[in-house]
């Protein structure tokens, strides 16, 4: 984890000192690409909610989420965030927005449908715990100098190749050059990061609700369910995965490297350590 | 650490109770009483996390003893029950207010005690409103009056009022009402977002 956090801000570090060599251009893509995040960061949340066909509810509408959630937020001593609904077959939740204060979190009809509600409270906990952990905030920042890499990439291509025939540029060529590395390493790094956050996450989850093996069972059938819903409600739902408790489909040999999130069976080996932790006795453990 | 915390994703703890500020209940309610009118409802409960672990279940026992044992000499009774969220509740009856008191903290200390002061929730206290100057628009209250709750939250060491208005609604206003009332006597949870319902609470 130490490893991954030095590895990504090495990266960004030499991201930054090559913009600075490279003069104004680069830096105003810097304040472009910054002002960008900042509105991802403080309209994603309203976006992917309408992208997930989500909505708002009050606790007069949902009174089992609305009681469940309010309980949850008192054990995790967090500010009761908003929670929505997304009419949808697909099994999942998701957490979002900027802050504490500002969070959302959603469930869908299709989650509510299939598990009891000591699951649904377990996957509930998972969302909060994002919450807690300022899991979004953390990643928008992190993908943050990957956007400004990946920007530079595409003007590079767009724009560069009508200026090859003076050559008294070179460094632009270097900014491209390093900004294609750091895009590819940081991709990488920020998904191992991502599942970094899933395990703390569950974490979480399993503490606030003292039940570690409830949010296993939620697991294992959550990805059970994954693969018997309709497949195009699956691809509509994935670009969503990075929010999600579980990602929407899983495919290619190199699935674990492009994850966002850890692989079932590790989640589910880790909440059985903390059930079997959970059953001895708290005094002196 | 807190950076830190922040980066590596979060406590690897629950947080656990606040210092205890639970007797300020006992001189708030003779306020509550002679000032403004609220009776107690001679009953009082704690809401907590019952974890399935044989360790708990023991402390659980042993708690419940111990007031069972104390409850010969001050007349208390005491019921336990689950809700629908999986959370234990332990209901107490007594006449007298600082008996509810003390034999609350007996149950809270015995879980702190235990290691498992994460696991406690809140207390809840009810007192009966007794509607002298009924409006009329509202829907006829109940002969008794209507039950105004005061929640304390252990996470928080804080209080807050808490009072149903029918099915899962709740009154705003008469809550920010008695927080103005009784703010000088009671610590009340200063971020009403926090001021978190509690349905069907069996008492």
């Amino acid at each position: 984890m130490g490893f991954t956090m030095f590895l990504l801000g090495l990266l960004y570090v030499g991201l930054v000192v090559a913009l600075l060599a490279a003069g104004t251009g680069a830096a105003l893509m810097l304040v472009i690409v910054g002002a960008l995040s900042l509105s991802q960061l403080f309209l994603s949340d309203k976006l992917a909610l309408s992208a997930m066909g989500a909505k708002e509810v009050s606790p007069e509408e949902a009174p089992g989420l609305h009681a469940m959630i309010d309980r949850l937020c008192i054990q995790a001593d967090l500010p009761k965030p908003r929670i929505a609904v997304a009419d949808t077959d697909v099994p999942n939740a998701f957490a979002l927005g900027r802050s504490q204060k500002k969070a959302t979190v959603c469930a869908t009809t299709g989650i509510m449908r299939i598990l009891t509600p000591q699951e649904l409270e377990g996957v509930m906990a998972h969302e909060l715990a994002h919450v807690k952990n300022r899991d979004v905030l953390i990643m928008t920042i992190a993908s943050f100098f990957a956007s400004v890499a990946a920007m530079i990439m595409q003007f590079g291509f767009f724009f560069g190749g009508g200026h090859s025939d003076d050559d008294d540029n070179p460094s632009f060529l270097v900014v491209l050059l390093v900004s294609a590395v750091v895009y590819v390493i940081s991709y990488f790094l920020m998904l191992t990061l991502s599942r970094y956050r899933e395990f703390s996450a569950d974490r979480g989850a399993a503490l606030v609700t003292g039940r570690p093996s409830a949010l296993s069972a939620a697991l294992m059938k959550i990805s059970g369910a994954m693969q018997q819903v309709p497949t195009q409600d699956l691809r509509e739902a994935e670009r969503m995965n990075a929010f999600f408790i579980i990602p929407a489909s899983v495919k290619g040999s190199l699935k674990s490297l492009f994850a966002t999130h850890p692989p079932m069976e590790k989640r589910i080996e880790r909440l059985s350590e903390l059930e079997a932790q959970l059953q001895r006795p708290a005094v002196g453990a | 650490m807190g950076f830190l915390d922040s980066i590596f994703g979060g406590k690897s703890k629950l947080s656990g109770p606040a210092p205890d500020r639970l007797f300020a209940m006992t001189t708030a309610q003779v306020h509550l009483e002679t000032a403004l009118g609220l009776k107690h409802r001679q009953t009082a409960g704690i809401v907590f996390q019952a974890l399935g672990t044989a360790d708990f279940s023991a402390i659980m026992a042993e708690a419940e003893q111990l007031l069972r044992g104390t409850a010969e000499e001050t007349g208390t009774l005491l019921h336990s029950s689950d809700d629908e969220f999986g959370y234990r509740w332990l209901v107490l009856e007594d006449p007298d207010f600082e008996d509810l008191v003390v034999s609350l903290n007996t149950v809270s200390s015995e879980l702190q005690d235990g290691g498992y002061g994460d696991r406690l929730l809140a207390c809840v206290f009810a007192f009966e409103e007794r509607d002298d100057r009924a409006q009329p628009a509202e829907p006829a209250a109940s002969p008794k009056g209507r039950t105004v709750y005061l929640i304390y939250n252990f996470k928080r060491g804080a209080f807050y009022p808490f009072v149903p208005a029918g099915e899962k609604s709740r009154d705003t206003e008469r809550e920010l009402r008695l927080k103005a009332q009784i703010g000088s006597e009671l610590p009340i949870e200063a971020d009403t977002a926090r001021w978190f319902p509690l349905w069907e609470i069996p008492l």
